[in-house]
């Protein structure tokens, strides 16, 4: 079983995300009192949207499952040196 | 074992987590100009605030830290560094998102962003220096004056839109009215609270991996005396 690598994970993931997101290469800015309800503009909106927010969860939830790993990795390693000095 | 207001802690951000999505994708209004990609606001403003709390929150803890010299303070230090990063990552990436669409590209040489570049990259360089350090002291004390010195950004990142005028909207104003309908600010201040909630819940379990991690140090320590002592008290007793 090879190591989880969180930065390798994460590398992988935004680029995924970063490619999902990627359309004409010329994104024309929404002008001022232009209409934001067109159906493309709502699906390209919600296109980034989405990748925005799952970009936030990703972190977040990254972070927390690392937080996780080491602290349930520290722990094991304090109940180990207990047991062998016999505290 | 976990105390019973940690218990607490948790369960109030798993309920509000929801609960804030839901004011942002069923009672928050969309916005007339940008439409939906705008709601990348509610995430991404507290997103920038978490930074500020984390980043604020190890310079006032190192400058307790170059006073006491207590360890303690060290690593509630140490906690809100890596918290600063997290959020500040967050906000670097949903920010071009958010301008790809609304400005037409992904990034701009404007003050507030590099700034908040900048100071994202201190925090890695602080986190870096910490990881690779020897002597915990030192490191320690190195750390504590790059993160009072790295926070001296946050007065420039928040100025930098009235000082420099940009792209970069102001994003509220103390006096005249932020312009939000109400019923967004409601939503905002729900994701405000929501991720004040999380960042104080990674803050606690962070805290107590340094702890930990402290623990096994001096464990580590105790262990490798211990068949030192335990040879010299052989030594002592076979020359009586």
């Amino acid at each position: 079983m090879t190591a989880f690598e969180p930065g390798t994970f994460l590398a992988g993931l935004l680029s995924g995300l970063l490619a999902a997101i990627q359309d004409s290469p010329a994104v024309a800015p929404i002008a001022a009192g232009a209409s934001a309800v067109r159906p493309d503009a709502v699906e390209r909106g919600l296109r980034f949207l989405a990748t925005a927010y799952s970009v936030v969860w990703t972190i977040l939830g990254t972070y927390l499952v690392i937080l996780s790993f080491r602290l349930r990795r520290v722990s094991r390693q304090v109940r180990r040196i207990r047991e062998r000095l016999g505290l | 074992m976990r105390p019973m207001w940690s218990r607490v802690l948790q369960i109030t951000t798993l309920l509000a987590v929801p609960a804030s999505l839901y004011m942002v994708f069923v009672v928050a209004p969309i916005e007339e100009k940008m439409g939906v990609i705008q709601k990348i606001f509610y995430f991404h403003v507290p997103s920038a605030f978490m930074a500020f709390l984390g980043v604020g929150l190890c310079a006032v803890m190192s400058v307790l830290y170059l006073v006491t010299r207590q360890r303690r303070w060290d690593l509630v230090a140490h906690a809100a560094a890596e918290l600063g990063v997290v959020f500040c990552t967050i906000v670097l990436i949903t920010g071009p998102i958010w301008a790809r669409p609304v400005w037409g590209v992904w990034w701009t040489g404007e003050v507030r962003l590099t700034s908040t570049l900048v100071l994202w990259l201190i925090y890695v360089g602080y986190l870096l220096l910490r990881q690779n350090a020897e002597n915990r002291e030192q490191a320690a004390r190195w750390a504590a004056i790059t993160g009072i010195v790295g926070a001296l950004d946050m007065p420039i990142i928040y100025k930098s839109v009235e000082w420099w005028r940009g792209l970069h909207p102001v994003v509220l104003k103390m006096s005249g009215g932020g312009g939000l309908d109400p019923v967004m600010g409601r939503a905002f201040a729900a994701c405000v609270v929501t991720f004040t909630l999380l960042f104080l819940c990674l803050l606690v379990e962070r805290v107590r991996l340094g702890r930990l991690e402290d623990e096994v140090e001096s464990l580590e320590q105790q262990a490798a005396r211990r068949p030192l002592t335990a040879a010299t008290d052989a030594g002592g007793g076979s020359s009586r």
